[in-house]
């Protein structure tokens, strides 16, 4: 029997809670560590009787225990009924029968010597907000940074994670979306050059070595238990973070018990600051880093807009708008709130100009898209919500078409005005609704842009 | 609510006097979802098999779609084409799946043609027996037209002089069904033909 444990499976493990097939370590290995006592194993779907005998499942990986998400079927491997959990099936089927391990050995010990070289400077504001999430790590208590899009987030955060790297905790900053993570991986590899740093979401490989600081889309939080001593959740009210209650529990299980958890967002939901007013605090940025005001959305009736697309017709609003673009050389995003109407109305733009391109989740061209846009290979994009938020072009001039829409909440509209002014040298820029009638999202939205324009103006 | 098996949109379904008695079952994926597979509809006629029918093209969405069902297991997708394996089996008799290597079964923990055949309530036989474990897509053309047999009987099996039916997911060279339906047709099959549900090219 081995005593001794193998460093390299600890360094991966820790934390983490894995299908034993899918394991990137030989059977024999994780054999030896289950016998030694160093991992536990756990049956994948738990089944208990509740509710007067009536069979209730639970996903040990996901905590989901939505009946309606797992399927029954008779299994040639444990020769009998048996059940597995439809949520979190994309990360390996997990079932009744499936074996689930944890590390329970030796504890990870994290490196305290890290450098940061990340030199910017911060403006008073996100210095006192920087300075105010310290001292809530200090006293392990939630905290939600409230700024406005542009307001520089990313660069608040680097003060308090130099801080916890250097007590060797583990750090995990997730965000529902891969966009946002994609975006953050190089600037916090940046930062902390010695800092091992590993960015997790779909089709992305683990690395074996053990990272301190874990970039993760909120999915691939399912993996973890008990593995961070701090979170932040970057863009805390995006979809589908907001409409996946297995996320915010995927959130609660991979942090460390008393563990403080952090959320960052532009436009939070009352729910998020009425809780982190009861339990934590809040520091809130009305003001851009370059203290410019942010864009306040202008309407334009756009009546009928479906049926002329149905016709192979742009109306002719759009048309000047998307010309005055084109001549000015500015890059452009036009919001849809469908993809089959944003398919439809692709072949009539690209009469205007061949280049425009479109994209949405599912696209697989999307990253190569806004790659493009963001060197000037095309002048613009059609794009559904996807791109609402986390993604910064100097100079991008934005439009949503049925801006009427209930999918255009005032957070989503929010974020999408966001898009525009974020650079120094392109403070301003066109933030333009066009509509079928004027809903009170795109009321509400425009109110708290003129709100916090007041605000920030007065500091 | 319902969700789309595929891609979980909530599925917005009116109840109709026949759902509500059982009479009819229910739609399990989305109307995007559906629109996304191309029907097939191809009938070959050949000597050994007598004809070929498939239902669908092997385009990207069947392609996620064997991917999911296959490769991640997810067995409640072979409710997605109940129907339409129903419309082409429904009341037929002698159907033999493709069978799977029992290893290969095991890992998969179901065999997806059965699990097809079930959904859509259809009764098959299980006569066929699988030899080798190397899977189809693995082997050139040639090594698979060159290969030793890939099936045999079931012991104890009896082949009446009748037509059989033989059932699988996918239909790329041909040589799989081939093999197969020579086996029936030796122990006294007067007539085999073949289902698949999808066509590759």
């Amino acid at each position: 029997m081995m005593k001794d444990t193998d460093f390299t499976l600890r360094d991966f493990l820790a934390g983490r809670i894995w299908h034993r097939e899918h394991i990137p370590f030989d059977t024999e290995i994780i054999d030896a560590h289950i016998k030694a006592g160093h991992i536990k194993v756990i049956s994948g779907v738990t089944k208990t009787s509740k509710y007067f005998q009536q069979t209730h499942y639970f996903c040990r990986r996901c905590e989901n225990e939505e009946q309606a998400r797992f399927t029954t079927f008779q299994c040639a491997k444990c020769d009998g009924p048996c059940a597995y959990c439809r949520q979190c099936l994309k990360m390996g089927r997990v079932s009744v029968c499936t074996e689930l391990i944890a590390w329970i050995g030796e504890d990870l010990v994290f490196a305290n010597d890290h450098q940061i070289a990340w030199q910017g400077n911060l403006t008073p504001l996100q210095k006192k907000a920087s300075a105010e999430l310290i001292e809530s790590n200090h006293q392990k208590k939630s905290h939600l940074i409230y700024a406005v899009c542009g307001a520089g987030k990313t660069e608040i955060l680097f003060e308090p994670i130099y801080e916890l790297l250097k007590d060797g905790k583990r750090i995990c900053l997730a965000a529902p979306r891969v966009d946002v993570i994609l975006e953050l991986e190089p600037r916090l590899k940046a930062a902390f050059p010695e800092t091992p740093i590993d960015a997790l979401y779909g089709g992305a490989k683990p690395s074996l070595a053990p990272a301190q600081l874990i970039l993760a889309t909120t999915h691939q939080l399912y993996r973890f238990q008990e593995a961070f001593d701090v979170i932040f959740v970057d863009e805390a009210d995006a979809f589908p973070y907001t409409a996946d209650g297995t996320l915010k529990r995927a959130v609660k299980k991979a942090a460390k018990k008393d563990a403080p958890i952090h959320f960052v967002t532009a436009t939070p939901s009352k729910q998020l600051i009425v809780e982190a007013n009861k339990q934590g605090a809040i520091s809130s940025i009305p003001r851009r880093f370059h203290g410019h005001p942010l864009p306040v959305p202008r309407y334009e009736s756009l009546w009928n807009y479906k049926q002329k697309f149905e016709k192979g017709k742009l109306p002719p609003k759009l048309v000047n708008w998307v010309r005055e673009r084109l001549d000015h050389q500015q890059p452009f995003l036009i919001f849809f709130h469908h993809i089959e109407l944003m398919e439809k109305a692709l072949p009539i733009f690209q009469t205007i100009d061949e280049r425009i391109q479109s994209v949405h989740a599912a696209h697989e061209n999307r990253k190569a898209h806004v790659l493009a846009l963001r060197n000037n290979e095309v002048p613009g994009l059609l794009t559904t919500t996807i791109l609402e938020r986390g993604i910064t072009i100097p100079n991008v001039q934005v439009a949503v078409v049925g801006a009427e829409q209930q999918i255009f909440t005032k957070g989503a509209l929010v974020q999408i005005g966001g898009r525009v002014g974020r650079a120094v040298t392109y403070p301003d820029g066109d933030f333009v609704l066009f509509h079928h009638g004027i809903s009170n999202a795109m009321d509400d939205a425009r109110k708290e842009i003129v709100n916090l324009n007041k605000k920030g103006g007065k500091l | 609510m319902k969700e789309c098996l595929l891609c979980a949109t909530s599925l917005e379904t009116l109840p109709s006097w026949k759902s509500l008695v059982g009479m009819e079952e229910q739609e399990v994926i989305c109307e995007r979802c559906s629109n996304s597979f191309e029907r097939a509809d191809i009938k070959e006629e050949g000597t050994t098999l007598a004809s070929i029918t498939s239902l669908f093209m092997y385009n990207d969405a069947m392609k996620d779609y064997l991917h999911q069902f296959k490769f991640l297991q997810d067995i409640a997708l072979a409710k997605v084409f109940r129907k339409e394996l129903n419309g082409v089996l429904k009341g037929k008799t002698n159907i033999v799946p493709i069978p799977m290597h029992p290893e290969k079964k095991l890992a998969r923990t179901f065999a997806q043609v059965e699990a097809l055949l079930d959904a859509a309530n259809i009764p098959y036989l299980n006569v066929l027996e699988k030899l080798d474990t190397g899977a189809m897509g693995e082997k050139t053309r040639r090594e698979r037209l060159e290969m030793k047999p890939l099936f045999t009987l079931k012991q104890e099996i009896q082949i009446q002089p009748e037509t059989y039916i033989l059932v699988d997911d996918i239909y790329t060279t041909g040589t799989t069904l081939q093999h197969a339906a020579k086996i029936l047709k030796e122990a006294g099959a007067l007539r085999v033909e073949a289902v698949t549900l999808i066509r590759a090219k």
